[in-house]
């Protein structure tokens, strides 16, 4: 039965780690760009939400909202924000200069607003963690003596209408070939008509959105927020994403959810501490023995870096 | 060596040392996010040797530089079948996992951190800082050098031209980590303590920041972004006190540290978008050998 | 020609990627000294031959054999090294490196040894002699200027000298005079002959049969990645393969309204 409930909660988890490793995986599949303000974006959705449940908007414009609005809010905020890494690492960059490291410059500059969006939350919220309180936290299901709680199962189902719409999209909308296509070969793209400066701002849109939700299943799930948990729990969804797949969505979802099942299986048999150095090692060995991840090809990821 | 001035002097020392560790990949075009990580490597494993055999300053030294040598040279060698996007994601990863497995270790001194008994003032800092630059300053103008520039414009030709590409690239990830492994010695036997916290993600991120920023075009990049990255955050303490403490979890040395690294992140992103080659480019240095005068000439081709 | 006297020769070379055949069985020697044409309408597969000779991709099937020792399952690296260079269409000079750098690129190839790896270079004469190989090809440039603000002429003989600091017995050149003026062309084609009189066996891929002409004696077609002629640089253009292969149609019935007619009926 534990071992049952282990497995219930990796599930659980993983459904955070496919939200926030899709987003990766768009933007590195269409874009070849690997951004790493997802994980801090992820934390600035939750702890905005937080924050406006708690204190409601700055200069008394709306005072503390209910929890649902709270959370649309952080949405709302994580879609803006990663709209201006749009702005400030694609829109106005062109690759100038024909050495090795031009592409980098997108990820050098994802990683300078990791350090704005995260020492900003950092100095506003402090580190320590924030109580995110909400009706659903103490509703729960038993099913056969395993303990589940409402908002996981919301939370699960939530994380698949996500990955269905997001195939959908992809799959069988305009703009999802027009991605795809992106995808495929920028250059042949733009020639085949394909608006590329239009259509990058959607993956960046779908970014933050899923950014966002994965904040807010996080926050509703385990009732608190704060500001270290880009770094802990964002992040280990890059290693699901390249065990996945890099590029493939199928890969985010069974690499999400494997990476979930890994953490809470070494917390039961090895204890918390472990968790870093499983995952990570985990993730070392697959980039060693097979860097095309279980659901990947072999065209991601190849230009230079 | 004390005092305020000195104290900042060793940092910016030991940022220099760790900034051509990290120089000496990105010159090939490998960026590496897990540089504190090898830091790392260094630092316990003089810590260990200096805690529990008494081993003195010199051999930790050395046997701090081969490990960094080690991990970096297997690390590179496994590795290296990967490129691009999967070399930035495994360097990144083996940060993660080592802070992960140091955590683990109570011989380490687990999450507590390793008090060092062996000492090294700051002078021997600032020395051996002089001497990476020099060494680094003298390998750039060997072939070897001149072969790791060329892999860093274009790996095809280079390998095209009788380079051996893999070979070269490897060589410099393991010198770098040999530096690595120095510059994290330092950090132990100069602050008598290493700490996990000190070698996470985000010091690694911002060792990549100081090297990119200041320019991989030429050897005094890696200088000029740590000097400037040390010192300007000094330079506006004051200010930087004076700056508002929005919102509402501030304490006082968080806001301080807070603003430097919002500051670093805002010219990170100012700087890609305006002068992605860094502050130092080689038609800059050329600039200032020669007098603009003569750059300029020299650019119009007659 | 017996193969004993080549130099170099392709021995059945066959390259297929993803299952579509570029390259087929394609056989040719190359004896010292000579100056060897390889041309064929666009897409004949004359580029990828070079990549396959250099080692930008590994052949599928066959053998290259340069000076009796066959060269196809080495690096690109080591090929350099026994004595291949080769120039690329799109000029690909290093563009943070200086003039002389570049060149000092290509005497990478004779390096031996971690020791001399390890030498700085102002130690040894690497840069005088990148120097004198500039100025004895009349490159007229500062060795120290930027590779940017070259002219495109400049650029392609910075180029060929790289490729010739490797002391190499095989010089590749691919399309050497594209983007060239006639007069241009001609300099270029008096340049190449004079490395040709050094003793390098040249492979040129070229479009310009001016060029083509004045320069090589001996010349192989392609087309749709088979060799369709293989012989003296004059006999080209009477070969009726070749003139099918160029103009669409068997050659002897290109002439006739009757067979042009026939053409568009069909």
């Amino acid at each position: 039965m534990l071992i049952l409930q282990q497995v219930a909660n990796g599930v659980l988890l993983g459904a955070i780690y496919v939200t926030i490793a899709l987003a990766f995986t768009l933007t590195i599949g269409i874009l070849n760009f690997l951004n790493f303000t997802i994980p801090p974006i992820f934390m600035l959705s939750a702890m905005t939400a937080w924050a406006a449940a708690q204190f409601g908007l700055p200069f008394g414009i709306f005072g503390p909202m209910p929890w649902t609005v709270a959370l649309a809010f952080g949405i709302v905020v994580a879609i803006l924000a990663s709209l201006l890494v749009e702005r400030l690492t694609f829109r106005y960059l062109k690759v100038r200069y024909g050495d090795a490291t031009e592409h980098a410059i997108p990820l050098v500059s994802s990683l300078g607003f990791l350090l704005v969006f995260q020492n900003g939350i950092r100095m506003a919220y402090g580190t320590e963690p924030h109580r995110f309180i909400t009706p659903l936290g103490d509703m729960s299901l038993h099913l056969g003596g395993i303990f589940i709680s409402l908002p996981q199962v919301l939370s699960l189902a939530l994380a698949l209408i996500i990955v269905f719409s997001l195939s959908y999209l992809l799959k069988r909308t305009r703009t999802g070939r027009a991605l795809r296509s992106i995808a495929e070969n920028p250059d042949a793209a733009l020639l085949m008509g394909v608006d590329v400066a239009r259509i990058v701002p959607v993956i960046f849109i779908l970014t933050g959105l899923l950014c966002g939700i994965a904040g807010s299943i996080f926050a509703v799930n385990y009732g608190q927020v704060y500001s270290g948990m880009g770094d802990e729990v964002g992040n280990k969804a890059i290693a699901g994403m390249v065990l996945g797949g890099m590029g493939s969505i199928w890969g985010a979802i069974v690499g999400g959810l494997l990476i979930g099942l890994v953490e809470t299986m070494s917390i039961y048999l090895f204890g918390g501490d472990t968790v870093q150095s499983v995952v990570w090692g985990l993730l070392l060995v697959a980039l060693v023995l097979r860097p095309e991840g279980l659901f990947g090809h072999h065209g991601i990821g190849k230009g230079k870096f | 060596m004390s005092g305020y001035t000195g104290g900042l002097l060793v940092i910016l020392c030991l940022n220099i040392v760790m900034a051509y560790a990290v120089f000496l990949p990105v010159a090939t075009g490998q960026l590496n996010l897990g540089g504190a990580a090898f830091q790392a490597v260094g630092a316990y494993t003089a810590g260990y040797l200096s805690a529990t055999y008494d081993l003195p300053v010199v051999p930790s030294l050395l046997a701090s530089m081969a490990t960094g040598a080690v991990f970096a040279f297997l690390f590179s060698l496994l590795i290296m079948r990967t490129k691009s996007v999967y070399l930035v994601l495994a360097t990144f990863a083996f940060g993660q996992f080592l802070t992960g497995v140091i955590i683990n270790v109570d011989a380490l001194g687990g999450s507590m951190g390793l008090s060092v008994p062996a000492h090294v003032e700051g002078w021997t800092v600032i020395l051996f800082a002089g001497l990476a630059m020099l060494l680094t300053l003298i390998l750039m103008q060997t072939r070897f050098g001149l072969a790791m520039r060329a892999i860093h414009d274009d790996d095809a030709v280079s390998e095209l031209m009788g380079i051996g590409v893999r070979g070269v690239r490897i060589g410099a990830f393991t010198l770098g980590g040999a530096l690595a492994g120095v510059a994290g010695c330092l950090y132990a036997f100069y602050f008598n303590f290493c700490d996990v916290q000190s070698f996470d993600a985000s010091s690694s991120f911002y060792l990549l920041l100081f090297v990119l920023l200041g320019g991989t075009q030429t050897i005094w990049g890696p200088v000029i972004g740590a000097v400037f990255f040390t010192l300007v955050p000094e330079v506006f303490r004051n200010v930087l006190a004076y700056l508002p403490a929005f919102g509402h979890g501030a304490t006082s040395g968080q806001v301080d540290t807070s603003w430097r690294f919002i500051l670093l992140g805002m010219i990170t992103i100012a700087m890609m978008v305006y002068r992605p080659e860094g502050i130092l480019t080689r038609i800059g240095l050329g600039a200032i050998w020669h007098g603009v005068g003569l750059a300029r000439r020299g650019r119009q081709g007659t | 020609m017996s193969p004993n006297d080549a130099i170099f020769s392709l021995r059945g070379v066959t390259k297929a990627f993803a299952g579509l055949k570029v390259v087929t069985d394609v056989s040719f020697d190359v004896r010292p000294g000579e100056r060897l044409a390889l041309i064929g309408p666009n897409g004949a597969g004359k580029t990828t031959v070079f990549n396959l000779i250099s080692g930008a991709y590994k052949i599928n099937e066959g053998s290259i054999i340069l000076d009796g020792v066959d060269i196809a399952a080495l690096p690109a690296s080591r090929r350099c090294a026994m004595g291949i260079a080769r120039s690329f269409q799109n000029i690909r000079l290093m563009p943070h490196l200086s003039v002389v750098e570049n060149v000092m690129i290509g005497q990478h190839a004779r390096t031996r040894g971690i020791l001399e790896l390890l030498t700085p270079l102002w130690m040894t004469r690497a840069r005088q002699e990148a120097e004198a190989q500039l100025a004895a090809f009349d490159v007229a440039t500062y060795p120290n200027q930027a590779i940017a603000t070259l002219p495109y002429g400049i650029r392609k003989k910075v180029e060929i000298v790289r490729a010739l600091m490797s002391r190499p017995k095989v010089l590749l050149l691919d399309e050497p005079a594209a983007g060239l003026n006639t007069n241009e062309t001609a300099q270029l084609r008096d340049f190449l002959m004079r490395v040709a009189d050094g003793g390098v066996t040249l492979l040129v891929v070229e479009h310009d049969m001016s060029l083509v002409r004045s320069l090589c004696d001996h010349t192989v077609v392609l087309n749709f990645g088979r060799k369709i002629f293989d012989g003296p640089t004059h006999a080209v253009q009477e070969d009726p393969a070749v003139l099918e292969a160029y103009l669409g149609r068997p050659a002897h019935t290109a002439a006739t309204p009757r067979a042009e007619t026939a053409d568009h009926a069909s």
